[in-house]
């Protein structure tokens, strides 16, 4: 088997068994939490699911470029799908765990605006790399005229190529993403530490504050391993490069939506029943 | 001067691997049991020996399902495989002596249910994604655990979460001074990533060897062993650390060579440049 015999043939198409394989799962899965932990557990899960299908949507709006882009053969940021994710989830999910004190609405628009923030800097830099340090136009090769500022395209996309650097509609598209991402993070972090924080001092004999170390440790940690898990799931969804949300693969959203809800919960039960078993 | 052909295109069969993998790193994981048998905790570096096993398994899977050009980078694999495997780690420290092989359980339940997302739900169609997600998640898992046993020399989740600080001569119960509590997880987490992505990433391409790959593999896993070693200074007695930082540098030291001469070897040619020499006389 080489690389060449063998391409993904990964499509556009939905495959309805599996999606409706994908919701009865999760319907177990909450059902198996249901049973183990009620009240607290449940809604925590819900949370978790909420935050891991806000993870695997919000990816979608991110420009990802990968090696053609650091070609100037493709538009978009120059790196792979799980990287970007990653950097722009974990650092909404850093800010907002640093207002994790402050309540939940306040602690998962923190997340949200760290994620956006941050990639608004990387798009921001990426532009100014692609204008000024290679010598290149933003040109979409997608569509004809920007969605947004309506301007032309196909007067700036040199030949041969998928169009090159960041149009606006793709900076616009990267800051909505990192603004999903980073509040989704956000959100699985304070819903485990939630968990942790009311059943850990009964399990482990111990007054709250001596066991905020573990809690927050691994709380931080399983974020972080949902937090990839999803969205490495949305970049084989995506399969390589997207333009932004005016890229046709944008349309294949709903499949990442089942993946991301089924393996959020899958993870999450694994992080509840780690305090309630 | 004769071509001499030394390695076949396919090297050793992956299936192999996989069942040596797997025995090894339980092996070596519940050797480091010996700890507690023995009540010393001498014998944590065999926890490190795991990593080693584990992540020269996990490349060479690694190479199995990015051979199929899945178009999102070969670290994602290594990024999924963490991902997964540190909760079905953390999950699986709460049975005791057991830990190693519900790590192995749960990791492939986990995987497995991955495998299917992406290749169902997601309709890749990769015929060794399942497979390869679900050892992927296993030698995530076993990677972890086995940094757990490096540093703090034991795998259950008393042993992750408890420790204890020496104030003026005071030994003191302490939670923040623990793999868990401390964040060490976090090291071990992009310690074992960084190092299970690398080895494929570096060697593919037309001229690729699996016998280069797989030393490059256990290359990396010696040097993460090497900084698990030295933060294990904070946690368990300093001979027993001294002995994993010992084994890790002549492991590094010994694998570091072979990569070399493996490299010379699949080389087209090989030019010794020295470093800038001294002008004398001047």
């Amino acid at each position: 088997m080489s690389a060449v015999a063998a391409k993904p043939t990964a499509g556009g198409a939905m495959n309805p068994t599996a999606m409706a394989v994908g919701v009865v799962l999760l319907l177990v899965i909450l059902g198996i939490c249901w049973r183990v932990s009620p009240g607290l557990g449940l809604m925590a899960l819900i949370g978790m699911v909420v935050g891991g299908v806000l993870i695997g949507f919000g990816t979608h709006f991110v420009p990802v470029g990968g090696a053609p882009a650091a070609m100037g053969q493709a538009p978009g940021i120059a790196t792979g799908v799980a990287m970007l994710a990653a950097g722009a989830g974990l650092a909404g999910l850093f800010g907002g765990a640093w207002a994790a004190d402050q309540g939940l609405v306040v602690a998962v628009v923190t997340g949200a605006v760290g994620g956006g923030l941050m990639m608004a800097i990387t798009c921001m830099m990426v532009n100014f790399i692609y204008v000024f340090g290679m010598g290149i136009p933003a040109a979409s090769g997608k569509v004809l005229n920007d969605p947004i500022t309506g301007d032309s395209q196909k007067e700036f996309k040199s030949q041969g190529t998928e169009g090159h650097g960041l149009p606006f509609v793709s900076f616009v598209g990267g800051v909505i993403g990192g603004i999903l991402a980073g509040g989704g993070g956000t959100l699985i972090y304070l819903m485990i530490l939630d968990v942790y924080k009311a059943t850990l001092p009964t399990m482990m004999k111990a007054t709250e504050a001596q066991i905020m170390p573990i809690a927050i440790s691994a709380a931080g940690i399983f974020a972080v391993g949902i937090f990839l898990v999803n969205a490495v799931l949305t970049a084989y969804n995506i399969t390589g490069t997207i333009e932004g949300p005016h890229d046709p693969k944008f349309k294949r959203w709903p499949r990442a939506i089942v993946a991301s809800a089924v393996a959020s919960a899958l993870c999450g039960l694994a992080a509840i029943l780690i305090v309630v078993m | 001067m004769t071509v001499k052909i030394e390695v076949i295109a396919g090297g050793i069969p992956h299936t192999k691997i996989m069942v040596a993998g797997i025995i090894a790193s339980l092996v070596c994981l519940y050797l480091s049991y010996l700890n507690v048998v023995t009540n010393t905790e001498m014998f944590s570096f065999f926890g490190g020996l795991a990593v080693i096993v584990a992540l020269v398994w996990g490349s060479n899977t690694i190479k199995v399902l990015c051979s199929y050009g899945i178009g999102t980078g070969v670290p994602s694999a290594g990024m999924i495989a963490f991902g997964s495997g540190v909760i079905a780690m953390l999950l699986a420290t709460k049975f005791g002596v057991a830990a190693p092989i519900v790590a192995l359980v749960l990791a492939a339940v986990v995987g497995l249910i991955l495998g299917y997302l992406s290749n169902e739900v997601l309709n890749m169609k990769i015929p060794a994604m399942v497979q390869s997600l679900t050892e992927l998640a296993v030698v995530g898992a076993f990677t972890l655990m086995g940094f757990a046993v490096l540093m703090t020399g034991g795998f259950t989740f008393a042993a992750l979460t408890t420790g204890t600080v020496t104030i003026l001569g005071l030994s003191l119960p302490s939670f923040q001074a623990t793999f868990m509590g401390g964040c060490l997880i976090a090291v071990a987490f992009m310690l074992g990533a960084l190092a299970i992505q690398h080895p494929f990433n570096a060697c593919l391409g037309p001229g690729w060897t699996q016998d280069r790959m797989l030393m490059l593999a256990a290359e990396c896993g010696f040097l993460s062993m090497f900084v698990a070693a030295i933060m294990s200074f904070a946690l368990i007695t300093a001979g027993s650390a001294l002995i994993s930082l010992i084994i890790a540098l002549v492991g590094w030291g010994y694998t570091y060579m072979q990569y070399i001469e493996f490299s010379k070897r699949d080389a087209a040619s090989w030019l010794d440049a020295k470093p800038i020499p001294d002008v004398e006389g001047q």
